[in-house]
Formats: C-alpha cells, sequence, structure tokens
C-alpha cells in the first residue's frame, strides 16, 4: 500500500468511520452546544481541526521524547540514578499521561492565540472565543491519548498527524451536518414535550446510527 | 514509591517552569498593543461570553463598541451598571432608554359597550374578530383575553370583559401587544409612572361611536384645541409622546373631553392619589342605546 493510499484510507476511517463524536462520543458538549448555526458551528469545527493537529503533534513528541519506555528522558533518569539496562530505576514515565497532555495542551492554545493574535489576526477574529473555549474539550484529549495508546497509529509520525487531522476533520462533519439539520428542525412541527434538548439528542442518536453504517467499511 | 512521586513531581514542575518561560517570553515578544481604554472595555464585561449583545463574546463587543460601532448598554448580563461604567469608559453619556410599556386603547368593558349578537363560538378574541358583529364596536376589545393568555408575567387581567394592564408586574415584552387581534394594545414611552392615553381606537364617526360606546372617542377635537399634544385624525385622537412632559398639566383638557376617552394608566403614585382623594369625579355618561342579549351568557 503505498504512502498515499494510506493515509486516505486512514483519514476516511477516523473521520467517517471512526467519526469522534458520533462513534466515540466524545466532544458532546460543543456537538450540542455549538451546532445552532451553521456558521458557528463551521468556526468552532475549525478551531477544533487546528487544536487538535497541533496537540496531536506535540504530545505525540512528548510521549516519544520523555514518557515511553526507552525514550531520551527515562534513559537519562535511569543513567543519573546509575541504574543497570537490565534493571532500571523507572520503566516509563506514562503514568503522568493523562495530567502532562492536559497541561500541555492547554499551555500550547495558550501559545499559538498570542502568535495569531500578532501575526494573524484575521484567523484570530475568525477562531475567535472557541480557540480558548476548546482547550479542555475531552475530544482533543481522546485524541492525544488513542494516540499514545494504540501502536498501529502512535508508533509512526506521519500517522499520528494524520489520525489527529482527520479526527478535526470528522468533528466538524459531525457538527456542520447537525447545525445543518437543527436549522431545518426550526421549522419543523415537533411535538411540544420533544422541542429544544430533546429533539437534539434524538437526532444525534440517529445520526450515530447512520454512520454505524459506515462500519465494516475500512480501518 | 517515593522516587516515583518525586520523578512525578519533578517532571511537572520542569514542564510547568519551561511552559511558563515560554509563554512569558511570548507575551512580551509577541506583545500586541491595546489602546487603554480597549484593555478597560474588556475588563468591565462581565465575561460570561453569553452572546447576548449579539457579539461573539465579550472580548468583541468591548472591540466594538471601542470602534464606535456598539451602544454602550447591549450587555443583558452586566445590566445598567456595567453600561454605565462602560460609557464613562468611552467619555459619551448614556442615553436614559425610556421603557415601554403596553396600553390598551379602549376603555369600555361590558357595561360601556353595545352587545350587538350572541357569541357562543371559541372563546378567543382571534376567533370572535372574524365573526362580525359580535360586538358594537370594530375596533375594541373583546374582552376574551388572549393578551392575558400571551402574558408570561400575570400582569394582563380581564376586568368587566376590559384588558387592564398592572404595570407592578409588567415587563414591557410586547407579548400582549402582539397577541390583540384587533391591535389595540400599543407599546408606549412610559416617561412617568403615569401617563395620559387615548382609551379608545375606534376611527368611526362620531355618531356611530356613541351609538355603540358610551366612552368611547367621537373625534370632537376638544382637546387638539386645548393642548398641541393632542392631534385629531380619523375621528380619533392621538398623543404625540415624543413632546410628552410628564409634568404638564393636564387636568383641564381631561375634564374637557366629553367622552372620558383621555385617561391616566401606569402605576398611581401617592402624590397623584392625594390630587385625587378630594376632587369629585364626574358621573359618566348614560348609555343611550338598547340592546337585546343583555342576559346572555356569553357576551362580545
Amino acid at each position: 500500500m503505498g504512502v498515499v493510499t494510506e493515509i486516505l484510507m486512514l483519514g476516511l476511517a477516523t473521520a467517517v468511520i471512526n467519526n469522534l463524536v458520533l462513534a466515540y462520543f466524545v466532544g458532546i458538549c460543543p456537538f450540542l452546544g455549538v451546532s445552532r448555526r451553521i456558521d458557528t458551528a463551521f468556526g468552532m469545527g475549525c478551531a477544533v481541526v487546528f487544536v487538535t493537529t497541533l496537540s496531536g503533534v506535540v504530545t505525540w513528541a512528548i510521549s516519544h521524547f520523555a514518557l515511553i519506555e526507552g525514550a531520551p528522558l527515562v534513559n537519562w533518569i535511569n543513567s543519573l540514578a546509575g541504574a543497570s539496562p537490565d534493571k532500571p530505576v523507572v520503566a516509563d514515565l506514562l503514568f503522568l499521561q493523562y495530567i502532562l497532555f492536559i497541561f500541555v495542551i492547554a499551555g500550547m492554545v495558550q501559545l499559538v492565540e498570542m502568535y495569531m493574535r500578532k501575526f494573524a489576526h484575521a484567523l484570530y477574529k475568525a477562531l475567535g472565543v472557541y480557540l480558548p473555549l476548546i482547550t479542555t474539550n475531552c475530544a482533543i484529549l481522546f485524541v492525544c491519548l488513542i494516540i499514545a495508546k494504540r501502536p498501529a497509529i502512535g508508533d509512526s509520525f506521519l500517522r499520528s498527524l494524520v489520525y489527529s487531522f482527520f479526527g478535526g476533520v470528522g468533528f466538524t462533519l459531525a457538527i456542520v451536518l447537525m447545525a445543518g439539520i437543527r436549522e431545518e428542525l426550526d421549522a419543523a412541527d415537533i411535538p411540544e414535550p420533544l422541542k429544544g434538548p430533546g429533539i437534539t439528542l434524538i437526532t444525534a442518536g440517529i445520526m450515530a446510527l447512520a454512520f454505524m453504517g459506515f462500519k465494516g467499511m475500512a480501518g | 514509591m517515593l522516587l516515583t512521586i518525586g520523578l512525578a513531581i519533578l517532571v511537572m514542575l520542569a514542564l510547568g517552569v519551561c511552559f511558563a518561560m515560554l509563554l512569558g517570553w511570548a507575551n512580551v515578544a509577541w506583545k500586541v498593543d491595546v489602546p487603554l481604554q480597549l484593555r478597560q472595555l474588556t475588563d468591565a464585561m462581565p465575561g460570561a461570553n453569553c452572546g447576548g449583545c449579539g457579539y461573539i463574546g465579550c472580548a468583541e463587543y468591548a472591540e466594538a463598541v471601542f470602534r464606535g460601532e456598539a451602544p454602550p448598554d447591549k450587555c443583558p448580563v452586566g445590566g445598567a451598571a456595567v453600561a454605565r461604567h462602560v460609557a464613562e469608559i468611552m467619555g459619551i453619556d448614556l442615553q436614559e432608554t425610556l421603557p415601554y410599556r403596553p396600553v390598551v386603547h379602549c376603555g369600555a368593558d361590558y357595561d360601556c359597550r353595545l352587545k350587538r349578537a350572541e357569541y357562543t363560538g371559541e372563546r378567543t378574541c382571534g376567533a370572535a374578530n372574524l365573526v362580525a358583529g359580535v360586538q358594537g364596536c370594530t375596533y375594541g376589545c373583546l374582552g376574551f383575553g388572549d393578551c392575558e393568555w400571551a402574558c408570561q408575567f400575570d400582569a394582563v387581567k380581564m376586568v368587566n370583559g376590559l384588558a387592564v394592564i398592572d404595570y407592578d408586574k409588567c415587563t414591557g415584552c410586547g407579548a400582549c401587544a402582539k397577541a390583540c387581534p384587533r391591535h389595540i394594545i400599543s407599546m408606549v414611552p412610559f416617561k412617568a409612572e403615569r401617563i395620559v392615553v387615548v382609551a379608545c381606537s375606534s376611527k368611526d364617526p362620531g355618531k356611530v361611536v356613541r351609538s355603540v360606546c358610551t366612552v368611547g372617542c367621537i373625534g370632537c377635537g376638544i382637546c387638539q384645541k386645548l393642548n398641541e399634544l393632542f392631534t385629531v385624525t380619523d375621528n380619533l385622537a392621538s398623543i404625540n409622546y415624543d413632546h410628552y412632559d410628564a409634568q404638564a398639566d393636564f387636568a383641564p383638557v381631561l375634564a374637557k373631553c366629553p367622552r372620558q376617552t383621555l385617561i391616566y394608566v401606569g402605576k398611581p403614585s401617592a402624590k397623584d392619589l392625594a390630587a385625587v382623594a378630594g376632587e369629585e369625579l364626574p358621573e359618566r355618561v348614560e348609555a343611550d342605546f338598547k340592546t337585546t342579549v343583555d342576559d346572555a351568557d356569553y357576551r362580545g
């Protein structure tokens, strides 16, 4: 399988078949909260694509240089403690994964926000309030943890990059579809008790069912 | 165990210091010059990012105010306090926004108006309004209380077939004005707690009004002659609220109105009540029409 085919397959599998929102049910709060209008939903989706890609890459680097078994930092600690290679002081630092990832994502987003404010003001305005809002979004952390925990993805930098980018694309796809449906729902004749959150959750459930139809296609 | 905890603390500490230095450096190196005024405005916002002002987030609204594109009183969370603060920072005068309150432009309850036929249909104004001849007046209050239903604040009551607004409960949302199928409720800027209103909507000639109602405006034009605030068009008096002066003495006009169509509505202040306490109010004009359905259960 060529590299391009591999990327396309992984991208399709991530964005459509294993859609973050509709197959794994992460990132539900922005999915329900910011899906009232298509343009704001798209803005949110773009911000998520941006942040997942960035944090996927950064946390991959941190995993490989500091946390996993045989990483430079772990080796350095062991050699500092004078331990023999077959009986190390610490095997890995993976127990720090969660707190470190949250920390790094939040810090990176802050940094990127400052950078954009100075050098890419148009993009800063376009992403607006959504960028800081999604720093603690569970979908972002989910992508980082999947990359760290699945060797099939996490062992290759390219696959990690593709996975995190298309994870964000899948989120954008789901939230924009949802926003389109909800805009139509405004004009629909909905039974009184189902109005508002009720019909939205039912719609989300039916969308998830529909996306299950992709299961088994690839990936 | 101890080693693990120590390591965790050390690693997190090292990373924390690294990020702090990185962000600190970025903050200085990529500093964006924000005008002092804009910074103050951003600080003045409540920071709820609710979007109630119509902008995405508080920062966006602060910027719009800074550019002079948005008025200072748009923030629904901060309310009057934030509006004052924002206006102060921008050095602009905050225009006192007048509360708009609904006024029922009809003063005729069941006893004052002619019932022309018995109405046994759907008991809503919207339905009754479709049927010709439910009541004599084709402009006035039907008395089925569509406005009462529309009000979420329990501020509209039907009193003897006439909608009466409770201005203590009213929030000025305008739902009643939208609900009235005859459009006799209008939103009026209340420049005082009590203001003079024309309690009639009839554009019929005086003779027709007289034959169906004891309190309807007949378009005689006396108010117009006495006070320039009043104008009579299409046989109906109206008040120019743009030039309305709450302190002005309307007593002569109100006394001269032959139909008592001009009335005060709003919250009665203690002073107002004291002023009218000793006075003898003129008696109402007796009905000069005959009706055949006085005893009917359903009345228009």
